[in-house]
């Protein structure tokens, strides 16, 4: 509880907007480049990473509510919500043990939160949206489909073929501002420690 | 979109003078019952007999229209060729060369599309009528913490600035010789240098925000004042709770609907 306390303290949230931002401004900046990627949970995974688990997930839940409000689409955003509390959660984890110290660990819990992403969504796309996401990335559930596979196994596929990519670039550019900043910034964070 | 409300369309309607939790319960409802309601069409019914003439009213359905088809086309698009023509089993309709389309996939991907279709316009609705502070102090006087809100509405108000503050990297690193076209590799090397100086700028901006709240007592605890006055009626406290028990009249339906053929 007293952890707890610590960790929502003033300065983590007014870092969750700052966070929130990020997450949309760099996944314009990936949009502008035409990448294969989204890279739109970086600010929730710096968040989880210097503020803790449960803050980390907070930042994912509103940063998918709000992506809703901002561009008027609720479809691929407020129903993954606990997707994006799992990413922001997990990245807490893994920071715990201190995994965002060494640039590989960093990488593999990125991939590690990938997997778990995927496993998540599946079943929303399956259940929620009839197996579709509505993007290209429709193109390789229905080739999975083709094959003979069920239309989850499909969507789980669909997921693993962009997820652990996306979150291990994602946890590695996080790695790489940690290691850009002052600690005299970092020294903030609730979790500092973890980080530092 | 404008800033601190969100998509709200300013306009002077009974529908947008409502209190915000008649507005969101009322969108709640529609969507869930458009959702549980079995049938192919029960989607499309909610649609035209729940949110259509309520954004009439509120003179936004251009913009309810409008955005709605942008959201809704690619999902039909997936869905037709998803379900329709990769449906295992079923009766096929019509042989498009090594493909066929199928009937039960076909009404899948029917009733897929009437159920986002309902979603987005009913969301779109409450997001043109109503504006997200006066939804926020609503949802706290609700019970809602304030931090909750706050965070809410901030992050609505730094957005447009960071999105400027992106565009304003990017042109800064092409115009210094940051090659953002070409080859997979160029676009992916190019990633780092519009990344990084977003990220550090903005983080280092965090204490400075931290402080300012702290002035302000931001996290003294006790009852805090608003500037708003949200207005609430008798009547629009009977139809909340009326469309919130018909609601669970429907789930209740539903229920029993899957439950009785697994008990007999």
């Amino acid at each position: 509880m007293e952890r707890l306390k610590r960790d929502f303290s003033t300065i983590s949230l007014a870092m969750i907007p700052i966070a929130i931002a990020i997450n949309i401004a760099v996944g314009q900046i990936v949009k502008a480049l035409r990448l294969p990627l989204y890279l739109d949970s970086i600010g929730t995974v710096f968040v989880g990473a210097v503020a803790g688990p449960w803050v980390g997930a907070l930042t994912g839940l509103l940063s998918n509510i709000i992506w809703a409000i901002i561009f008027g689409d609720v479809t691929n955003t407020v129903p993954y919500a606990p997707v994006a509390a799992a990413i922001g959660f997990l990245a807490g984890v893994f920071s715990k043990y201190g995994w965002f110290k060494v640039w590989w660990k960093a990488v593999l819990g990125g991939a590690i939160t990938g997997v778990v992403a995927s496993l998540l969504s599946a079943p929303i796309t399956f259940y929620l949206f009839g197996g579709v996401v509505g993007t290209g990335m429709d193109i390789i559930t229905a080739a999975f489909r083709s094959q003979g596979m069920s239309m989850l196994a499909a969507n789980f596929l669909q997921g693993l073929a962009t997820d652990p990519l996306d979150k291990a670039i994602s946890f590695l550019i996080v790695y790489l501002i940690l290691r850009a900043l002052p600690d005299r910034y970092i020294d903030r964070f609730s979790r500092a420690e973890d980080v530092r | 979109m404008s800033g601190t409300y969100g998509l709200y369309v300013v306009r002077q309607t009974g529908i947008h003078r409502l209190h915000p939790l008649t507005k969101l319960v009322y969108v709640l409802v529609c969507l869930l019952i458009g959702w549980l309601i079995p049938g192919v069409w029960s989607p499309y019914i909610v649609l035209l007999i729940g949110v259509v003439p309520v954004a009439l009213i509120a003179r936004v359905l251009p913009e309810v229209i409008k955005n709605t088809i942008k959201t809704a086309i690619p999902f039909a698009i997936s869905l037709i060729i998803v379900q329709g023509l990769f449906w295992t089993g079923g009766t096929i309709v019509r042989q498009l060369g090594p493909f066929s389309l199928k009937a039960e996939g076909l009404l899948f991907a029917i009733r897929g599309t009437g159920r986002i279709i309902l979603a987005v316009s009913g969301f779109l609705l409450l997001n043109y009528t109503t504006r997200s502070d006066e939804l926020m102090l609503a949802l706290s006087q609700k019970g809602l913490p304030n931090s909750i809100s706050y965070v809410v509405l901030s992050t609505l108000q730094v957005i447009p600035r960071f999105q400027r503050k992106a565009n304003t990297i990017l042109d800064a690193q092409r115009s210094r010789g940051l090659e953002t076209e070409g080859s997979y590799l160029i676009r992916m090397r190019a990633l780092m240098p519009l990344v990084v100086p977003l990220l550090l700028g903005s983080i280092v901006d965090i204490e400075e925000r931290a402080i300012a709240l702290e002035v302000r007592a931001f996290s003294r605890e006790g009852a805090k004042t608003s500037l708003l006055v949200l207005h609430d009626t008798r009547f629009q406290r009977a139809i909340r709770w009326l469309l919130m028990l018909g609601a669970m009249a429907v789930i209740g339906w539903r229920f029993y609907l899957w439950l009785a053929p697994r008990l007999a």
